[in-house]
C-alpha cells in the first residue's frame, strides 16, 4: 500500500449513505453544469453501487472508472461528480466518462454506452437556463477555463469574448443598452450581435448560441 | 495477437467490455488494477498511463494498438469482429 492510499480523506458522507442519498446530493449539482442522470436506471444504480463501495473503502466517492494516482491535486479531479474538471470533454462526448451523467439535451442516454469518441472541433456547452438571464441583462459565464460574456437582448441570447480590448475589462459585467454592451470600465460599446466596436481593431470574438429545451448552449 | 484488458472491478464500461469480448470469444488477459496491491498496482497504473496517457478505464491493448473506453466501433475494427 502506498502512502497516498493511507492518506485519510475528509468524510463528506455519513455511514449508511444510500444510493438515494447520492442521487439527491448529485442531481442539483450536475444540473447547474448542464447534465443529468443517465436514463438507463439500472446502469445508474450499478455505478452508484460501485461508488458506495469506493466510499466505504477509500472514504470518498471517487470515480469508479478512474484510478487514484495518490497525488491529492490529481485525485480531487476524480471525485464524483467530476464534471467541472472535464466540462469541455464531457460536453463534447455528451456524457461523463462513466456514463453516469449525460448532457441535459440527450434524448436517450442508454444509447450512448459504447461510444466514447471525443469529436474534434467546436463543442456545445450548456451555460445557463433561459430563466437565469433576464432580458436586457448580461453576465459572465464560465466554460471550462474560459470566461465568456453572455447577453440577452430583445429576448435573444448573444455571447462574446469576455475581454474588452481596451483595458481587459470583463464585458459581461457591463450593462446592456439595446443591442450594445457597454464595457464596465470606460464605456466602450460592443454590438452583441457581431462583436463590433466603434474603435478600430477592437472588435471581440462572437460565439454561436443555441437555445434548446429551455437551456442555453454556447459553441466554443 | 496478444490482447490485454486493463480494467477496474468497479467500472461499468469495463464490465461491458469484458462481456463484449467474452461474447465474441476473444481470448484476453485481464488485469483488474484496483484489486492489485503494492508494487504490482503501481506498475499496472504506470503501464496504463504509458499506454493511454491517462488513468481512465478500460484500456485494451491488442498487439501495438490500444483502445480506451468501451468503444465498440474501435474494438470491432481492431479485433476484426
Ligand atoms: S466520470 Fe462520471 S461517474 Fe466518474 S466521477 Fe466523473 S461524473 Fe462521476
Amino acid at each position: 500500500m502506498s502512502a497516498a492510499d493511507e492518506r485519510p480523506v475528509r468524510r463528506r458522507f455519513e455511514d449508511g449513505t444510500t444510493i438515494e442519498d447520492l442521487r439527491t446530493y448529485m442531481a442539483p449539482f450536475v444540473a447547474t453544469l448542464g447534465f443529468r442522470f443517465n436514463d438507463d436506471e439500472e446502469f445508474v444504480e450499478e455505478v452508484l453501487e460501485s461508488e458506495l463501495e469506493i466510499l466505504d473503502r477509500d472514504g470518498d466517492v471517487f470515480c469508479p472508472c478512474r484510478v487514484r494516482t495518490g497525488d491529492p491535486k490529481e485525485d480531487v479531479k476524480i471525485v464524483c461528480p467530476c464534471i467541472p474538471f472535464y466540462l469541455d470533454q464531457f460536453s463534447a462526448m455528451r456524457k461523463c466518462w462513466c456514463g453516469l451523467f449525460v448532457r441535459i439535451d440527450v434524448e436517450d442516454g442508454s444509447k450512448l454506452h459504447g461510444v466514447i469518441e471525443v469529436p474534434e472541433g467546436p463543442v456545445e456547452v450548456r451555460v445557463v437556463a433561459v430563466e437565469d438571464l433576464a432580458d436586457g441583462q448580461g453576465r459572465v459565464v464560465t466554460v471550462g477555463k474560459k470566461k465568456l460574456a453572455l447577453f440577452r437582448a430583445d429576448g435573444e441570447f448573444y455571447c462574446l469574448a469576455n475581454v474588452c480590448k481596451h483595458w481587459g475589462a470583463p464585458l459581461g459585467e457591463g450593462y446592456l443598452d439595446g443591442y450594445f454592451a457597454m464595457c464596465p470600465w470606460h464605456g466602450w460599446r460592443f454590438d452583441v450581435r457581431d462583436g463590433t466596436t466603434d474603435h478600430p481593431d477592437a472588435d471581440v470574438r462572437v460565439y454561436e448560441v443555441t437555445v434548446r429545451h429551455g437551456e442555453v448552449f454556447v459553441t466554443v | 495477437m496478444d490482447v490485454t484488458l486493463y480494467a477496474l472491478s468497479t467500472c461499468p464500461y469495463c464490465r461491458m467490455t469484458k462481456k463484449f469480448l467474452d461474447k465474441n470469444e476473444v481470448e484476453y488477459e485481464l488485469v483488474e488494477v484496483d484489486l492489485l496491491e503494492g508494487d504490482e498496482k503501481t506498475d499496472a497504473v504506470a503501464t496504463v498511463k504509458e499506454l493511454s496517457g491517462g488513468t481512465s478505464f478500460p484500456v485494451l491493448k491488442a498487439g501495438d494498438e490500444i483502445v480506451v473506453g468501451f468503444n465498440k466501433p474501435k474494438l470491432k475494427a481492431l479485433l476484426d469482429l
